[in-house]
């Protein structure tokens, strides 16, 4: 027999599982070795514009997309257990940069401002940030009603400047396609602060606009935090008025029946009623296993 | 224009039969087809992106063709000493530059016209399946963005003639090519962070902004062909600016091509 003609396939039948073998033990490896943080310097956009040559919408894309699949990573299990680990204020700021870079190179791709819009206001209190991204967003898409839609519901919620929150809204209801509604909230900003029931509204709005799964999964369980608070401060009310003082505990309000039941706070804490009778809790609307699964992996 | 012709058409046919034509084709399909994938991970400009990703792929490529395949068939005339078979003839040496340019702005405009084709068969597949996505997509701005790729790219053909007039080699014209490219799609953005420095918080000395304020008008400004935002994006490019960059472009490139023939006139070959 001819073993010449059979060795290069003996050979090769030898070789592939050796380049499978060297192949998960170099990757290994290569995860073990000392490296900088994944998160890290964004160039300043003129020097990006400068680099991305001919291509700088694509270079925009590359920019939102390499954030997207870090935030993506930050989520740790599989599927119903995914739970996402706290990030780092470094991580925030690197996040920030690279859709501030992402937008510079193109200022009308919208989705890095709705992306910083979901997670730089609520998970890392940039509030003066993002509306700075916002703004230069609303700037150039001067068509869309989404931009001027979040800059007022920012103002209003997170920085109680209603008035400023009412003008960008009434700036968004003469947008085409926007909602009635948003003349109509924008009017009961101007003249009311029902914070609560108001962010309902905002947030019941943002709900129907999102396709994105994860956005969607964080804006019903606002809603259902939002919801339940909303709950209780009616039965705060009732209490003050029948009483004439505010409840010491939410107990109280069971007690005298003004409500059937206490609500669970989804983000994992437990509501109370603060010295002036607002309704707070312990999670200050973050998820408090996120924390925890943190502090175990540290 | 009638001696122009035949060398223009062998030009086109030598550069149609050239191999790299295959491998730069392959390139553009796969980025056409990496669309698909990257498209679906965007949430709501699905139609931006992937007019991004085409445009880039049809740019990309269309310089990879003028670089590898349209530099080498001035190049081959040179090197094979072919030349001399062509010189004999009753035509001027001006007249040859110009049939050759010819012949590749022929060869280029053929081959981003098939690129430009799968790139809209691509971005077809994707508006199909994210109609909702596509609102402000316009077919007219898409085709207008394809054929200033091709003017820019005639244009660095045309610098690719210049610099093949008095390099001996053509892996030199390549190198000058290429850096031409460079400084062309980045000079205006280069222009702008020299006058004013304090963006990135750096310094600049008052030489070099007088050197890259020289360069603005010696080096072509390829950035006027770039509209893949505004096609990304459905914004509006008024009529004067497409005359203006069509003038800009063929007065450039006449430029270039004549002082080429000029400097080739005087050529002595080994």
């Amino acid at each position: 027999m001819n073993m010449g003609r059979f060795f290069p396939v003996i050979l090769l039948l030898a070789l592939i599982p050796l380049y499978f073998s060297t192949l998960s033990t170099l990757s290994l490896m290569n995860k073990r070795l000392p490296k900088g943080d994944e998160v890290n310097v964004v160039l300043p956009s003129p020097i990006l514009k400068i680099t991305s040559l001919d291509f700088d919408g694509l270079s925009s894309d590359i920019l939102y997309l390499k954030t997207l699949v870090f935030y993506g990573s930050t989520f740790v299990g599989k599927d119903a257990n995914k739970q996402q680990r706290k990030l780092k204020e470094s991580e925030f700021n690197w996040i920030y940069d690279m859709l501030k870079a992402s937008t510079d190179l193109d200022p009308y791709f919208l989705d890095p401002y709705l992306f910083a819009n979901g997670i730089l206001t609520w998970e890392a209190n940039k509030i003066r940030e993002t509306n700075k991204l916002l703004e230069k967003g609303n700037h150039y898409r001067d068509w869309d009603y989404w931009l001027p839609f979040f800059l007022g519901f920012n103002h209003f919620y997170f920085l109680g400047d209603n008035e400023k929150g009412a003008e960008y809204l009434m700036e968004a209801s003469k947008k085409p396609g926007a909602s009635p509604l948003y003349g109509h909230l924008a009017a009961r900003l101007a003249y009311k602060s029902n914070k609560v029931e108001n962010a309902i509204i905002f947030l019941e709005n943002m709900l129907e606009k999102t396709d994105d799964k994860t956005m969607r999964k964080d804006y019903e369980t606002r809603l259902k935090a939002l919801k339940a608070i909303l709950f209780l401060e009616k039965g705060v009310a009732a209490y003050k008025e029948k009483t004439g003082r505010n409840p010491s505990s939410l107990a109280k309000l069971q007690e005298l029946g003004l409500v059937e039941w206490l609500p669970v706070d989804p983000y994992g804490g437990e509501f109370y009623i603060d010295k002036d009778g607002s309704i707070k809790t312990t999670s200050d609307l973050r998820d408090m296993k996120k924390t925890q699964s943190n502090q175990e992996n540290p | 224009m009638q001696l122009l012709w035949p060398i223009a058409l062998i030009t086109f046919k030598e550069g149609i039969r050239n191999r790299s034509i295959y491998g730069i084709s392959l390139l553009a399909l796969l980025m056409l087809i990496a669309n698909f994938i990257i498209s679906d991970m965007i949430g709501h400009e699905v139609g931006k992106v992937a007019v991004d990703i085409a445009l880039s792929a049809v740019s990309f490529s269309g310089l990879l063709l003028v670089l590898f395949v349209g530099i080498n068939l001035m190049a081959k005339d040179l090197d094979r000493k072919t030349i001399y078979m062509v010189l004999a003839k009753p035509i001027s040496r001006a007249q040859y530059i110009f049939g050759k340019f010819l012949g590749i702005t022929l060869l280029i405009i053929t081959c981003l016209g098939i690129l430009s084709c799968f790139a809209a068969v691509s971005l077809l597949l994707i508006k199909l399946g994210h109609q909702h996505y596509f609102q402000r997509f316009s077919w007219p701005l898409v085709c207008l963005s394809f054929s200033f790729i091709a003017l820019m790219l005639i244009l660095v053909s045309a610098l690719s003639f210049l610099f093949a007039s008095f390099t001996s080699t053509s892996f030199v014209t390549f190198i000058l090519t290429i850096i031409s490219y460079i400084i062309g799609v980045s000079l205006s953005d280069v222009k702008a962070l020299v006058e004013a420095p304090q963006a990135v918080g750096i310094k600049v000395s008052p030489v070099t902004v007088k050197v890259v304020q020289g360069a603005y008008y010696i080096f072509p400004n390829l950035s006027f062909f770039d509209i893949k935002i505004q096609a990304a994006h459905g914004l509006p490019v008024p009529p004067s600016y497409i005359i203006g960059v069509v003038a800009y472009s063929v007065v450039y490139t006449l430029i270039v091509l004549t002082l080429a023939s000029l400097i080739f006139r005087k050529k002595e070959f080994p």
